[in-house]
């Protein structure tokens, strides 16, 4: 029972230490996201969709990249997007990149994660973005 | 100084340069702006609060990885050996996970410290994207069909893009 408590109590001051380490990191990012969620509006990231639909996807998943809040947010945006008239592939291509890519997140990404991680799991990310949406939207119309 | 020491000071540093310019670009939007700069701060603030409930359950699931599990256990179920049962766990895992990604980072690290692939933390990353407590809402905005086309294209590009990622960053 002392041993188990005795390991506990390292793995605590262990996690603690971590977590204080990163700390500075951490608290820099929620300051990004909180500036970030300020400065791009929805109204400007409507502004930004005009032209054929790969330029729309590249938009979208550019948009959706700088984006940050909560998920339900990049659906009712995305919502909009499709009223106005933008392409569902751009729609998709944004509501993926708006979760799996984030530039505010990237800083502690690379310190915990390192460069070489860091850029693959983007570069894997940005790539699939476009991927799946096109997959995604022209399977959904092959059945509909 | 030993590798990780190296790597630690680098973090520190690193995040600390960080803070430096975010209070930087606060400073310059207060000074622009007073108005956006108190919102900016505000939006932070709600941020925080949101997720310092996880961060709390991602402090205790560390704490809990370093009492319980050794480094031969993540490197047996998640490592270079694990398979279909290290896939499963990747993809399960970030689907059932809560809260932003950058919360999950410090624990994802650690294990990946410890011997877990880096193929399996690109799977896990990948498939966070899907919002189980959220995909009613998809379905009410875009249809059902939709939902289930792009879950499951998520779910088989989280393992492909987890195999490539092994590939390229594998020493």
């Amino acid at each position: 029972m002392s041993k188990l408590k005795q390991r506990l109590s390292k793995a605590l001051k262990h996690t603690a230490r971590s977590l204080w380490m990163i700390m500075p990191m951490l608290v820099a990012v929620i300051g990004l996201i909180g500036l970030f969620e300020t400065v791009i509006t929805p109204e400007m990231l409507r502004s930004l969709f005009n032209g054929s639909t790969f330029r729309e996807i590249i938009v979208g998943i550019l948009s959706g990249g700088v984006s940050v809040g909560q998920p339900f947010l990049s659906y009712a945006i995305g919502g909009e997007l499709l009223h106005d008239g933008v392409s569902l592939y751009a729609v998709t291509a944004f509501i993926l990149s708006f979760v799996t890519l984030g530039v505010v997140q990237l800083p502690l990404e690379w310190a915990l994660f390192g460069t070489r991680f860091t850029v693959v799991r983007n570069l894997l990310s940005l790539l699939f973005a476009f991927l799946i949406s096109v997959a995604t939207v022209y399977l959904l119309e092959c059945f509909q | 100084m030993s590798p990780k020491e190296t790597a630690v000071k680098k973090r520190k540093k690193s995040g600390m340069v960080m803070l430096g310019i975010v209070a930087l670009l606060y400073l310059i939007t207060f000074f622009l702006s007073p108005e956006t700069g108190k919102q900016a701060l505000a939006a932070s603030g709600g941020v925080l609060k949101m997720i310092a409930p996880i961060l709390l359950i991602v402090f205790f699931l560390m704490a809990l990885l370093n009492t319980s599990i050794d480094s031969k256990y993540i490197a047996k179920h998640l490592g270079k050996e694990s398979g279909v049962k290290g896939w499963l766990i990747a993809l399960g895992g970030g689907i059932l996970s809560h809260g932003p990604a950058y919360v999950w980072y410090p624990m994802l690290s650690e294990m990946r410290e410890q011997g877990a692939r880096d193929g399996l933390i690109v799977a896990f990353f990948y498939t966070r994207s899907i919002k189980l407590p959220w995909l009613p809402l998809m379905v009410s905005y875009f249809g059902l069909l939709f939902t289930v086309l792009l879950t499951f294209f998520v779910i088989l590009s989280a393992w492909l893009q987890g195999l490539i990622a092994d590939r390229l960053l594998s020493k």
